[in-house]
């Protein structure tokens, strides 16, 4: 009973960052915008926010300051929205090949932030510990982090937002088929601007719950390919809410339990860890059925 | 519109050459410096230059330029063109010959103070450490731009341009990928030596200062044979890398798994250069042989699931490569594991605290590039006498049909090898630095390689076909191409040029100078490909060029970071720059990057020309 109540919070916390990335990743694949670039995202959100809250916590003296990892929170999301700017630029303005950008930034995501780090902790693999971390909340049996409870009460409102307002159904329309969509006075362009930067500050408070709501400091690439699980999670969720709730339920649930395995002696961790990416690649394969992406996706929008 | 964009472009430059140094005659090992300057040196550490040392050349050179500069802007507004080519290309002339002329001056003063100090009996010359610097370098930038725009004045200048668009969109994305770098090292480091409180213009200079010297040192292995052989030692996996995305490229798929490939190339040859019994002269082509197959494999299992699911191939690459680093700390990391309760002992990991294979068997190991060309201090005339006679008998057999003349050009090429090595050679001496750089034999097997993906994909009906399935698959089905065999074909090559590339990790010593195969591979090459395959834009030359000049930058990363202290991850940085910027098309109209419009502009050129 014990291992199953801290397998089930473990499953929570893990499936967290996936499902907010995967949520904002369904914005701007729905508007047509392939987003391989969640990883990085992920990466520059979670560096933004430790860095700023270990900054605050310095300029402060140190202390516990309630306003403090909220401050990083918004730092994460806007550092994310950013990124998400800059591939929105490439991909829809420059018309640029989006795997090849998403790609590009992922690599410097893995660079940029050793740049920082080394300038303010002379540390090119980790930030400083903070004090100020997100505050967590009592669930019965154990305690979550606030992100946690955002990200489950997140599905629900993504699910409204897509397919209950004239908004979701413009978007979905820009990714389905571009072209009637304009002609029924939808702004395609601008429509796929929203989005893109929308799954980027998702992406970015994911990644401030990585390093200040899950960890209290910033590891280099700590993200450890949850961007690309949350993409999979995306297909495997059939671009649906609903869908990519199970699925980042599911992945998370085998990282929980590769966690579980490491002190046991029933299977080696090195293979458990494993299991996620297998997995997806079982999904992929579609032995779990078909997925059918957005229509437009990909592909450059001319008017 | 351009006419504005030149008149800002001008004033930039001038303010560059009132603000940056110009040359920089001493600087000390941590990088602070003498900045000469027109308005006067900029010395922020009160370092001595040498008596009676100076540069009066400075202020009338300035002069000059800007007499140029004001003289081009008068120029770009006549209003005949043909007037207007003439005078920049005058104007364009005269900038290089100003440009010369300074770095003419400055290197005659700095051996001319040497020569007085050596002559009055210092043991060692005074100025060791000089360089051209920004101010010169941007009247070298400006006056190749004048003579660019000067071109463009004639009639089908843009085609002319547009026509380039192979080479001009990657030197765009690499100029603006050097100016985004540039701006990010100025803005987290200080100036060197100028944290006190100078003025302005102190602050300035010791800022585009710093910024000229991160990239002198990050290009300075051009200089020397050490740094050279060190940089094509950080290319020869490159190019392996380079050449999987790129070929994945040609057949339309986009291969992000390389690092995955490259791992599973590694293991595959360790396995065989630690444990296979086989004499030496099969041992190294087994060895070599299974870390393509260990790609392959990797690749081809993602072609597979492509070709009979559909699954997308970027995802799968991708977990593939996750997949691959759990294989690799699960055999090399620990030797026990439990499974359900029980032990299991694996034999891969040596003895010791690091995560790493046994030894390579003698015969598994690929000799250092030096001992090849040169060995026992020797020069051989056997790898130089090879390489000219099998080109020679390529391009000299031209009648013959080109499986015959494969076969007889490979033959005059052992000829020569043997030939060469009973040759006598010549003893030459090899600095202890040139020794110890890493570049191995597998760079050779990159050349291969590199051979092999020119020869395949333009000289065969095979490559014909798969270069027509990634520009328009419909169109190749209907000829008759079988899409999904191409499509696992494809992967498995790939995935096979990724896994070469750990013979210069594992049976080459290329990580660390030892024949392991360690926890340690650094695997993200592999990611490193896909900018190397871009900025070549799939061509074997540019492949080749491209990951030459991303191994003179990681060479050049390593002394940055010991010298300045800065973090060679500024290499990576600048990396996924250039992606981003050739991905944008070098930020350039859209003619540089359709080739429908492309051949537009081409086409009203001509009919301009009557």
């Amino acid at each position: 009973m014990e291992i199953a109540i801290a397998l089930f919070f473990s499953t929570l916390r893990q499936a967290t960052p996936l499902l907010l990335t995967a949520l904002g990743g369904l914005f701007s694949e729905r508007s047509g915008v392939v987003n391989i670039a969640l990883e990085g995202m992920i990466l520059f959100g979670a560096a933004a926010a430790a860095i700023t809250v270990n900054r605050l916590e310095v300029a402060t003296g140190g202390q516990v300051a309630f306003w403090i990892p909220w401050v990083g929170l918004l730092a994460g999301a806007l550092m994310g929205g950013l990124v998400g700017l800059i591939h929105a630029v490439a991909a829809i303005r420059y018309r640029a090949d989006q795997i090849v950008t998403g790609t590009a930034i992922n690599i410097a995501a893995l660079g940029a932030p050793s740049i920082v780090l080394q300038v303010l902790y002379n540390n090119t693999s980790t930030s400083q510990e903070v004090v100020n971390r997100l505050p967590n909340v009592s669930l019965g049996p154990g305690s979550v982090s606030v992100l946690v409870i955002f990200a489950f009460l997140l599905v629900p409102l993504v699910w409204w937002v897509l397919f209950k307002t004239p908004w979701g159904l413009r978007l979905r329309a820009v990714g389905e088929h571009p072209e009637a969509a304009e002609t029924m006075g939808v702004n395609v362009i601008r429509m796929r601007y929203t989005a893109v930067i929308l799954s980027g500050v998702l992406a970015g408070i994911a990644g401030a719950y990585l390093s200040i709501g899950f960890l209290n400091q910033f590891i280099r690439a700590m993200s450890a390919g949850a961007g690309f699980i949350a993409l999979a999670a995306l297909i495997f969720g059939k671009w649906h809410p609903l869908g990519v709730l199970g699925a980042t339920l599911l992945f998370g649930f085998a990282q929980a339990l590769a966690i579980q395995l490491q002190g046991g002696d029933i299977l080696p961790a090195t293979l458990v860890q494993a299991i996620p990416f297998i997995l997806t690649m079982l999904v992929l394969a579609g032995f779990i059925g078909r997925s059918r992406p957005p229509a437009a996706v990909g592909k450059p929008y001319d008017k | 519109m351009s006419r504005l964009l030149f008149l800002l472009g001008s004033g930039l430059v001038l303010l560059i050459m009132i603000f940056s140094p110009w040359a920089v005659p001493m600087r000390e090992f941590d990088g602070t410096g003498y900045l000469l300057n027109p308005l006067g040196p900029i010395n922020p550490q009160g370092l001595a230059l040498p008596e009676g040392l100076s540069f009066p050349w400075l202020g009338p050179l300035f002069g000059l330029w800007v007499l140029l500069i004001a003289a081009a802007g008068g120029v770009y507004f006549l209003p005949d063109p043909e007037a207007r080519a003439r005078g920049l290309y005058l104007l364009g002339a005269l900038g290089l010959a100003l440009f010369a002329a300074g770095a003419l001056l400055f290197y005659q003063g700095v051996g001319a103070a040497n020569e007085a100090a050596l002559a009055a009996g210092a043991r060692r010359p005074p100025l060791r450490r000089f360089a051209l610097s920004l101010g010169l370098y941007a009247g070298l930038f400006y006056a190749l731009a004048l003579l660019l725009l000067a071109r463009m004045q004639r009639p089908g200048g843009l085609a002319f341009l547009v026509r380039l668009r192979g080479v001009v969109v990657p030197v765009v994305a690499l100029l603006l990928a050097v100016v985004v770098g540039g701006v990010v090292v100025a803005i987290l480091r200080p100036g060197l030596g100028t944290e006190g409180d100078g003025g302005l213009r102190e602050f300035i200079a010791g800022k585009l200062d710093l910024v000229t010297y991160t990239f002198q040192i990050l290009f300075s292995p051009l200089l020397s044979l050490p740094g050279l052989f060190n940089s094509l030692a950080f290319a020869t996996p490159l190019i392996f890398t380079g050449l999987a995305v790129a070929f994945g490229f040609r057949a339309g798929l986009f291969n992000i798994g390389a690092p995955g490939q490259l791992t599973l190339g590694a293991l595959c040859a360790m396995l065989v250069g630690v444990y296979l019994p086989l004499p030496g002269f099969l041992l190294l082509p087994a060895a070599i042989l299974a870390a393509a197959l260990g790609g392959a494999l990797w690749g081809g299992i993602v072609g597979w699931l492509k070709a009979r699911f559909g699954a997308n191939e970027v995802i799968n690459t991708i977990m593939m490569n996750y997949i691959a680093a759990s294989l690799l700390l699960f055999m090399l990391a620990a030797n026990e594991y439990r499974f359900f309760g029980y032990t299991v002992r694996l034999p891969f990991k040596a003895e010791g605290f690091e995560g790493r294979s046994e030894e390579m068997q003698e015969g598994a190991r690929i000799p250092l590039m030096i001992h090849i060309l040169a060995p026992q201090n020797t020069f051989s005339w056997a790898l130089p006498l090879a390489v000219v006679a099998g080109v020679l008998a390529y391009y000299g057999l031209r009648r013959l049909d080109l499986g015959r003349r494969l076969l007889l050009s490979g033959g005059a090429a052992g000829l020569g090898f043997v030939l060469g090595g009973w040759l006598p050679g010549f003893p030459v001496e090899i600095s202890s630095a040139l020794a110890s750089q890493l570049l191995n034999g597998s760079f050779l097997i990159a050349v291969l390689a590199l051979l092999f993906y020119n020869f395949y994909l333009f000289r065969t009906t095979g490559g014909y076909e798969l270069r027509a399935t990634g520009l328009a698959p419909r169109a190749a089905e209907y000829a008759g191409v079988n899409l999904k065999r191409k499509m696992v074909l494809a992967m498995l090559i790939s995935g096979g040029l990724a896994g070469l590339a750990a013979t210069h990790y594992v049976l080459g010593a290329g990580m660390d100078g030892t024949y392991r195969l360690k926890t340690a591979l650094p695997a993200s090459v592999g990611f490193d490909g896909i900018a190397v395959a871009l900025m070549g834009q799939n061509t074997p030359l540019g492949i080749f060029l491209s990951a030459t000049l991303f191994g003179v930058l990681l060479a050049g990363g390593v002394s940055l970071n010991a010298q300045l202290g800065i973090s060679n991850q500024i290499i990576q940085v600048l990396q996924a720059l250039i992606i981003l910027f050739i991905a944008v098309g070098g930020l350039l109209p859209r003619y540089f990057t359709d080739p429908l419009r492309a051949a537009q502009v081409e086409t009203e050129a001509k009919q301009a020309r009557g």
